[in-house]
């Protein structure tokens, strides 16, 4: 380690190891300040104004934060947000655990294909993929409704136009887009697992369910870590879904807090009001990402 | 062996479900494909025609001959691999510094790097758009590459790899030999790196290729247009030109299936390495 420093030697070099790791992480926190945390302080101070764009910001202090919580669309927007979440992590995580229990079945044929196939939804440009959903849930000439009425003789259901089922389109696509993203996570933190574990389990006379309480949950904790960190983050910042597929409606049920941000900000050209909005979801995000790293002991593993 | 041969009529089931499973997933993007070369009346024909008989290919002919679809291609193309060469390099570096070094500041940076994975982009947006606009930097290669070029995930995916990836020794015997210690990221953590590198590469490409929100925002002419704007645009346009959108999707997925395929098994690593072991 230690370096003969003979008086030839440029300065650089005789401090360059000390030095070198801040010239290598500078060029990142310069644009990473320059286009990430100016833009946070700039929405702190936007939130504080009013202003559509033109002219001077107007200073008023805390009034966006209390029109907001007095407006009944940002309630919505909050409501539905809240139920993507819930539903992304009751039912598109365990479904995602599911899956990868089974493509962890041992000798089991074809499974990087399986798992390629089930990742590639994540690869596709979400237009495209809204797009065809779009058509699949078409009223009349849909594929949905058409199976629907070719098998049960009843396929009338409005998927896009009415509240319920345009909630239950968004969460629809949201399982076909996520859950084989989330399974290849669970499937590597499966295969960490060792099978010793497994085999001793069933010696000692554990059945399957058993086994997967008592080895295969606690041995997925750091993956289960990871997964429901970033499924509670990522959910609670929806977006794509619904501004795609309904465009928030009808009326607002499917608008999300994100969407609703993008709404404000750039239809409407309430940029102060975005901003606080904004401010908000992401006050939210944070305490949410903390409690559940908290939860799921993710802090613990970090330094 | 007990687990192989013990009930067939499990292996049934499971391949049942697995291959069912395939099919959901994969059937939006074959349906797609095959309507892609259907005549606008048979696109919803019913009951659906599962392959394109007779399949024609005017509706790429039309795209391509009456849309700017090549403009949007390249434009998105150029972005895409232009932010990402930005960000693998600036990600590599930081990250390798970040596992490798000590120096004071390090964790407060990468405490503060790593809670910003939990910043909305939708919290950013309107500031960025304003400072993008103010600073009259609307030109579309540069603002379109401006949101994806400092990625803290991909600090913290090199991060996480690099540790586990480049042992310590290594470099010790570099610097032993009078390697620089720009040298030694050149030419020997770079190398070791390969892996997450590739993971990066296709994360960041796809992030940019296939955003809409911020081209959205940022882009006004449709002479700048990226492909997902075409897109849309085809589709809000005049009568729903389904068969021109359908066939733009099929020929927008190229890219990021080619880049995914090409380097899938770096992905799928590098994703899952700061996950299972963090």
């Amino acid at each position: 380690m230690t370096r003969t420093s003979s008086s030839t030697e440029s300065w650089w070099s005789r401090h360059q190891v000390r030095l070198a790791p801040y010239v290598f992480v500078s060029p990142f926190f310069l644009l990473y300040g320059l286009f990430f945390v100016v833009p946070i302080l700039v929405g702190l101070y936007l939130s504080g104004t009013e202003w559509a764009g033109l002219g001077a910001p107007q200073w008023v202090g805390l009034r966006n934060y209390q029109d907001l919580l007095a407006d009944r669309s940002f309630w919505t927007a909050v409501g539905n947000t809240g139920i993507y979440v819930v539903f992304t992590m009751c039912v598109v995580v365990p479904v995602a655990l599911l899956i990868a229990q089974a493509l962890n079945a041992r000798g089991l044929r074809g499974r990087d294909m399986f798992r390629l196939a089930y990742f590639m939804p994540v690869v596709i440009s979400p237009i495209v993929i809204t797009l065809v959903f779009g058509l699949f849930f078409e009223r009349e000439f849909g594929i949905v409704n058409g199976v629907l009425r070719a098998t049960f003789g009843f396929g009338g259901i409005d998927w896009l136009g009415d509240p319920l089922w345009a909630k239950v389109s968004v969460a629809l696509l949201v399982i076909w887009r996520w859950t084989g993203y989330l399974t290849i996570f669970f499937l590597a933190g499966l295969q960490n697992v060792p099978r010793e574990l497994y085999e001793a389990a069933a010696i000692d006379g554990a059945g399957p369910v058993r086994r997967f309480v008592d080895v295969t949950l606690p041995s997925l904790r750091p993956v289960t870590a990871f997964i429901g960190v970033t499924v509670l983050v990522n959910s609670a910042q929806i977006f794509e879904e619904p501004f795609l597929l309904t465009q928030g409606g009808p009326g607002e049920s499917t608008l999300s807090v994100a969407m609703f941000i993008y709404r404000a900000g750039f239809q409407r050209q309430q940029l102060g009001y975005a901003a606080a909005a904004g401010v908000l979801l992401f006050a939210v995000v944070l305490v949410l990402g903390l409690l559940a790293n908290r939860a799921f002991g993710v802090g613990r593993d970090h330094r | 062996m007990k687990a192989t041969t013990r009930v067939t009529g499990g292996r049934v089931l499971l391949y049942g479900f697995l291959i069912s499973l395939l099919l959901v997933f994969a059937l939006p993007l074959l349906w797609a494909l095959s309507a892609s070369f259907k005549d606008r009346a048979d696109i919803f024909s019913y009951p659906p025609q599962p392959l394109p008989i007779p399949a024609v290919l005017d509706n790429y002919r039309t795209l391509l001959a009456e849309q700017p679809f090549w403009s949007w291609f390249v434009t998105s193309t150029l972005v895409a691999l232009l932010s990402t060469t930005i960000a693998v390099g600036l990600c590599a570096l930081a990250g390798f510094a970040f596992a490798k070094y000590r120096f004071r500041g390090k964790n407060v940076l990468f405490n503060i790097m790593f809670s910003s994975l939990a910043v909305p982009f939708a919290v950013i947006v309107v500031p960025l758009f304003i400072m993008i606009a103010k600073a009259r930097l609307t030109e579309p290669y540069f603002a379109l590459v401006v949101p994806w070029v400092a990625p803290a995930f991909g600090i913290f995916m090199m991060r996480q790899f690099a540790e586990q990836a480049i042992p310590d020794a290594l470099l010790d015997a570099a610097r032993m030999d009078g390697c620089t210690e720009f040298g030694l990221f050149r030419r020997v953590v770079l190398p070791l790196l390969r892996p997450a590198l590739g993971a990066l590469a296709v994360w960041s490409f796809l992030n940019s290729y296939n955003s809409l929100i911020w081209p959205l925002i940022v882009i006004s002419e449709p002479g700048d247009y990226t492909l997902p704007l075409g897109i849309q645009a085809l589709f809000g346009a005049t009568g729903r030109q389904y068969d021109l959108v359908l066939a733009a999707s099929v020929l927008a997925a190229v890219p990021s299936l080619l880049v995914f395929f090409l380097l899938r098994k770096q992905l799928l690593e590098g994703l899952t390495a700061g996950a299972v072991k963090s």
